[in-house]
This record gives structure tokens, C-alpha cells and sequence, in this order.
């Protein structure tokens, strides 16, 4: 039985993997959630803003598209608790 | 958040029961709105829904269609005016009779009572909803 020597291109990363643009991470997620939740809270405050000049959606809409911007803030803020917690786990690891 | 399509559903009851109570305020409003004769005077309306299918619900929440917006129909009661002997008054007849609305005020009341009720109803079904959302994010917490 032969054993083939490792080439060193076969480790090393190729020029294409070097150059191609890291994928869009976590971190984009992140912060296309804070995105979105910012503009279901905006919308839900123009509501209540049309609501109190007499116009625009019906109350119980408005109320419920509160409703729904407070829920997306809780979940993004449950996401930032559980991500805040892995990394303090991380930093109290004994190396 | 698939918490939104229950909100929907019970948007759309909300918007129904109303639209019930406008329609019911506005026959009491018109209630002692006397006509000139019987078929001038105003025809008391109601509320007629038409249940949709849960399928029905949904595809409608897919298309983004605006909640209740077809469902419920509002159609005049099949009701004849209320003849009032007056005979002083400006509208009465020559046998001195004056047309009146015919708006049953009893059952005008109870259907008020029952849209309360439904929206009520409807408002809980919604909070039972968001409690239960509320209480999935606790999952996993401290």
C-alpha cells in the first residue's frame, strides 16, 4: 500500500475561495430582523396616529397590528437573550 | 409569525360585529324618523353574515384581501311602517295617521346585546391567541 504525499495546494485554500465574498452570516440576519420589526412598529404607530385624526384603519386592526409589533420585538429580543447567553457561555470557558 | 393568520380570523369577527352594532345604532337612531307615507320612511336594515370555510379564511389571508370585507351584507328588514294616529302632525294622512319606522326596539336591544357579546367574544379568542405566542417565546428561558 502506497501512501500519497499531501500537496500543500490540497490544504491551502484556492484563489477563488480567497476572493469570493464571505456569505451573509448571522449577523445580516440580525440585523434584516431589526429591519423588519422597526417597520412593524413604525407601521402600527402611523396607524394609531391615523386613528387619532379619525381616519384611516378600524380600531380593533390597529390594536391588533400593535399587538403583532410587540410579539416581533419579544421574539428579537428572546433571539438577542439566547445569542447573549451562548457567548457569555463561551467567555466562562476554561482554556 | 403564524400567529397573524389567528389574529386575522378574529379581526375579521371583530369587523363584523361592527359592523353589526353601526347597522343597529343606526336603526335606533331612525327609529321616530317619521315619512310623508308608509314606503318613504326608513326601511330598518340588518346584518347578514355568511360564514367562510376555514380554507376560505386563509386563501383570503394569502391574498392579503381586506378582513370581513365580503362576508357580511347589510339588506333591509322586511318590516312595515308603524301607523301612529297624529292626526296634528305635519305628515299625517288624511285619515291622520303618520308613518312611522317599523324598528322592532326589543329586538333591536338583544341584537346589540348579542354583537357585544361576539365581540367580546372574538377579543378573547384574540388575547387567548397572543397569550399563547407570549408564552412560546418562554420557551427555553430563565
Amino acid at each position: 500500500m502506497s501512501i500519497d504525499p499531501v500537496s500543500l495546494s490540497a490544504i491551502l485554500p484556492t484563489s477563488e475561495q480567497f476572493l469570493a465574498p464571505p456569505a451573509p452570516g448571522f449577523a445580516a440576519w440580525v440585523n434584516e430582523s431589526i429591519g423588519a420589526v422597526n417597520e412593524t412598529m413604525v407601521s402600527a404607530d402611523a396607524g394609531v396616529r391615523q386613528v387619532a385624526l379619525g381616519a384611516g384603519p378600524s380600531l380593533h386592526e390597529v390594536m391588533i397590528d400593535l399587538e403583532e409589533a410587540r410579539l416581533s420585538f419579544q421574539l428579537l429580543a428572546q433571539v438577542r437573550n439566547r445569542l447573549l447567553d451562548a457567548y457569555q457561555e463561551v467567555m466562562r470557558m476554561q482554556v | 409569525m403564524d400567529y397573524r393568520a389567528a389574529f386575522q380570523i378574529s379581526a375579521a369577527g371583530m369587523a363584523t360585529e361592527k359592523l353589526r352594532l353601526d347597522v343597529t345604532t343606526l336603526n335606533l337612531a331612525n327609529m321616530h324618523a317619521a315619512g310623508a307615507s308608509a314606503d318613504q320612511v326608513y326601511r330598518p336594515q340588518r346584518v347578514l353574515t355568511q360564514a367562510l370555510g376555514f380554507g376560505a379564511q386563509f386563501g383570503r389571508l394569502a391574498a392579503a384581501a381586506q378582513a370581513g370585507g365580503s362576508r357580511a351584507v347589510v339588506v333591509p328588514q322586511d318590516k312595515a311602517a308603524r301607523m301612529v294616529h297624529e292626526p296634528g302632525h305635519p305628515y299625517a294622512n288624511s285619515q291622520g295617521m303618520v308613518a312611522y319606522p317599523g324598528v322592532d326596539h326589543i329586538a333591536e336591544m338583544v341584537t346589540l346585546n348579542a354583537a357585544l357579546r361576539a365581540y367580546e367574544a372574538n377579543v378573547t379568542a384574540m388575547n387567548a391567541a397572543r397569550t399563547m405566542a407570549a408564552r412560546t417565546l418562554d420557551i427555553g428561558g430563565q
